[in-house]
């Protein structure tokens, strides 16, 4: 006879749940094997032996964030892969739509000289917001205590390569069709050098490398990646005066993204302030990242033309999405 | 559709390097997480992977074999599959899930590495989809293996084994963190994909699902081909890498880098899918032996590929072609005799008909190998059930985390690999995993190997305290998956002589 073996009705992690476990719980918790050890996050020589042990040490078992079982996280999109592929290609196609349409009534050729100032400035640079949120989101990952936050911070990373790649596609469309403008070519000095652009590099270099993950969290999540996103609503509101439908629409999409993160980031923040002395470091972080968010706001939002108020209208919507983590209870 | 195609944008999608100035370089990307080796940023420029794709199609691909994967598991959810597979199928199953769900999901994180370290812009871009990738690797298979728990309680180790301090589980960790986990960007990159994606990932997941379709496995068959096809786009970062470190002056380095994680991942696939392979694959759908699938894949196919990279052939080349017909023989014994340490049951493999095979795959195992079995087969005929399984512990080795083993038979001699370091002894299986360990020795002379553990103090002294430190109740004991019915082959000769 062979052992018969006894089932089980769920993984023994999740038997305490009062409820049964949904299937982003089946495929989400507990994947990730570096929580584990202070001195000894991956298995090799303890820290400081090992260079990287070190960094986990100090940057995650060692932040002033501490909660005692960040497992216990969840997603309140609660989010799958099968579903943020079937999701994302639903979103896709839409713009696939969006941009074609707009492609055979030559929608590039009817936008004004004016406007097209405006967007090879401000628009077409974007490519390097995203690809500092890609970083943002990659380093969030790659250090993060628990699998379901791994999980979030990567779909958003995909997020950033998303609209990463549709700012390139629409880059080369205005090339296309206005070939004596500076699209293509002039993005990386206008992002460099043009002082519209210089408090978002400023706040977007100096989060990237707050290695704590905590303060990582708190400084892409909370406060750079909102600040970048709403200069990006004000410029797809400027765009709607300038006959820019396309650019209005885009950007509608690609705050829906960001919502999401939002919703995610907001559940982190709730989750972090079960525990005591959590809130004051998380409002202190946001303290001492937003006098560089408010300066980026108004440098860019200052040169976005028909925008008159755009900064403080983006600045408060920040400070709202603050006030909405309810820190200052 | 008046849409542009990809390749007149992509290239836009890849000049997103800049130079910082609010921070400095340095502070952006650091030691340990990033790393050069001296060749200028312009250079690591030009990576150029061999094959593109955007988000657009990315997420319209996946999505439909997300499609095609599950609506299979669907109907295995309907299926008696599971009860009607053999204890071989069913071991290899359980070793399997729960080896590679979490190991499949924590490279999500080293793919992340290379996005925020790397200084190549279409790299990052692959990475992104390569974390992607890994995050459904991961919820896919345990998906699956969850299918299975309802039936039988080890597949609960799908889940629970990423935290726990097995000793396999261990040896995996260490393996994977050395070549992914511990690294900068570069070397990761090179790591990850030259010495596991696109060497052994084939052995797992092609030869794997080849088996799987003819035991009527259909869900892990499809399951496993969709995984792979994943497997071989993101694998493609590693070979531009390799070729701008050549190109760069820094063949040397990469070599290195190659040699180590070639090594450290034939270790643990020797073990892992050799076992799968050559013994708990059902004898009546096996065709190919682990040594087949080597010869083919690895040592022809991949080596062919460094070659033609610029890159020499590992030094331990011979040595492997050695270790290839020897090493998982070796761990299957000890798998079966310490099988209480396993959470799955662990079957032997050894019927007069499978040793047959064994024997005509790798000619002297039934002198060497099988003197060994015969012993065990004795015993267990004799009912002395205790005497299979060896009172002293084993000799780990302090790399691989797997048994110090060596040719069994008349002439066993195990090779015992030393080194003496800040007065403690290191023991190594090979010549290649004390080579590694004295390559960079700080990585790896603080780690202690799960028998170290037993002896510093780490592990307690009472009959459970082993156990329980690996995190095994009692009922999560390996037992022999056929209750020794295995043995009934051995007596029918007998009784007909009689």
């Amino acid at each position: 006879m062979s052992v018969e073996p006894q089932g089980m009705k769920t993984w023994s992690k999740l038997a305490t749940n009062k409820r049964r476990p949904s299937e982003y719980e089946i495929v989400t918790t507990n994947l990730q094997t570096r929580h584990r050890h202070r001195e000894q996050a991956y298995e090799l020589s303890p820290a400081p032996d090992l260079a990287m042990n070190q960094w986990y040490k100090e940057n995650v078992f060692d932040s002033p964030l501490q909660h005692h079982d960040w497992e216990e996280f969840r997603d309140p999109d609660a989010l799958i892969y099968r579903v943020y592929t079937r999701t994302q290609d639903v979103q896709e196609d839409y713009i696939d739509g969006l941009l074609d349409e707009h492609n055979e009534i030559d929608h590039d050729a009817s936008l004004s000289a004016e406007w097209l100032d405006a967007l090879e400035r401000l628009y077409t640079p974007r490519r390097y917001v995203q690809s500092a949120l890609q970083l943002g989101g990659a380093y969030l990952l790659q250090i993060a205590p628990a699998s379901t936050i791994t999980t979030c911070a990567g779909f958003q990373e995909g997020d950033e390569l998303r609209w990463l790649s549709r700012t390139a596609y629409r880059t080369q469309e205005l090339k296309n069709a206005h070939p004596t403008c500076g699209f293509g070519i002039k993005e990386r000095t206008y992002w460099e050098d043009d002082p519209a652009w210089q408090g978002l590099r400023e706040l977007l270099e100096k989060s990237l490398i707050a290695y704590d993950w905590g303060e990582s969290f708190v400084a892409i999540n909370l406060v750079a990646k909102p600040a970048a996103d709403e200069t990006l609503r004000e410029l797809g509101a400027a765009g709607r005066h300038y006959g820019d439908h396309l650019l209005a629409l885009l950007v509608d999409n690609q705050l829906r993204d960001s919502d999401r993160s939002r919703r995610w980031s907001a559940q982190l923040v709730g989750f972090c302030r079960e525990v005591d002395g959590n809130t004051a470091v998380i409002d202190g972080w946001i303290e001492k990242w937003m006098p560089l968010a408010r300066t980026a706001i108004e440098s860019y939002c200052d040169a976005l033309p028909e925008s008159e108020g755009a900064a403080a209208s983006a600045v408060a919507r920040v400070e709202a999405f603050h006030r909405s983590l309810g820190l200052k209870d | 559709m008046a849409m542009l195609k990809m390749e007149e944008w992509y290239d836009l999608a890849r000049e997103t390097n800049w130079t910082p100035s609010y921070v400095t370089e340095d502070e952006l990307f650091p030691l340990p997480m990033s790393n050069n080796f001296d060749i200028p940023v312009s250079t690591w420029e030009s990576f150029d992977e061999p094959y593109k794709v955007s988000y657009r199609d990315y997420v319209k691909s996946q999505r439909d074999k997300d499609v095609g994967a599950y609506s299979v598991k669907a109907a295995l959810a309907r299926s008696d599959f599971f009860k009607k597979a053999s204890p071989h199928w069913k071991a290899l199953l359980a070793l399997h899930f729960s080896a590679v769900c979490w190991a499949e999901f924590h490279s999500a994180s080293a793919f992340g590495r290379m996005t925020r370290f790397s200084r190549s812009p279409g790299m990052r871009n692959m990475a992104t989809f390569g974390t992607l990738d890994e995050i459904r690797h991961g919820q896919i298979q345990i998906y699956f293996a969850y299918e299975f728990l309802k039936h039988d309680g080890v597949f609960d180790w799908c889940h629970k084994s990423s935290k726990t301090e097995n000793w396999i589980i261990i040896s995996l960790r260490h393996a994977l963190d050395d070549i992914a986990h511990t690294r900068d960007a570069t070397s990761a990159a090179i790591m990850l994909n030259m010495g596991l994606e696109q060497s052994f990932t084939n052995l797992q997941f092609v030869a794997l699902s080849a088996d799987a379709a003819k035991c009527g496995d259909h869900s892990f068959a499809t399951m496993l081909q969709s995984i792979q096809t994943d497997e071989a786009r993101h694998a493609q970062i590693g070979e531009p890498m390799v070729r701008i470190m050549c190109e760069n002056g820094k063949k040397a380095e990469a070599q290195q880098l190659v040699e180590i994680a070639f090594w450290r991942m034939w270790k643990q696939f020797s073990a892992l899918s050799g076992i799968g392979m050559d013994y708990y694959t059902p004898l009546e759908h096996r065709e190919n032996s682990l040594k087949d699938f080597m010869d083919e894949w690895v040592i022809g196919q991949f080596g062919r590929t460094i070659e033609a990279l610029g890159l020499d052939l590992p030094w331990y080349w011979d040595y492997l072609q050695y270790d290839i017909s020897t090493f998982h023989h070796a761990q299957q014994i000890g798998v079966y005799v310490y099988r209480a340490t396993q959470w799955w049951r662990p079957i032997a493999c050894v019927s007069p008909a499978e040793r047959e095979w064994l024997e005509s795959k790798y000619p002297g195992w039934n002198e060497t190998y099988g003197k060994c079995w015969d012993v065990v087969i004795e015993n267990i005929r004799n009912g002395d059930f205790e005497k299979t399984v060896p009172a002293p512990p084993p000799l780990i080795c302090n790399m691989c985390g797997l048994e110090v083993s060596g040719i069994a038979g008349d002439h066993w001699k195990s090779v015992d690999h030393q080194v003496e370091l800040d007065n403690r002894l290191y023991h190594f299986c090979s010549p290649v995993c004390k080579w590694i360990f004295e390559i960079e020795p700080s990585r790896y002379k603080g780690h202690a190997s799960i028998i170290d553990r037993c002896f510093d103090g780490t592990i307690g002294t009472g009959p459970d305290d082993f156990y329980e430190y690996m995190g095994h109740s009692f009922a999560e004991r390996g037992v022999d998956g056929y209750d020794y019915e295995w043995i009934d082959g051995y007596d029918t000769p007998q009784r007909a002589a009689e």
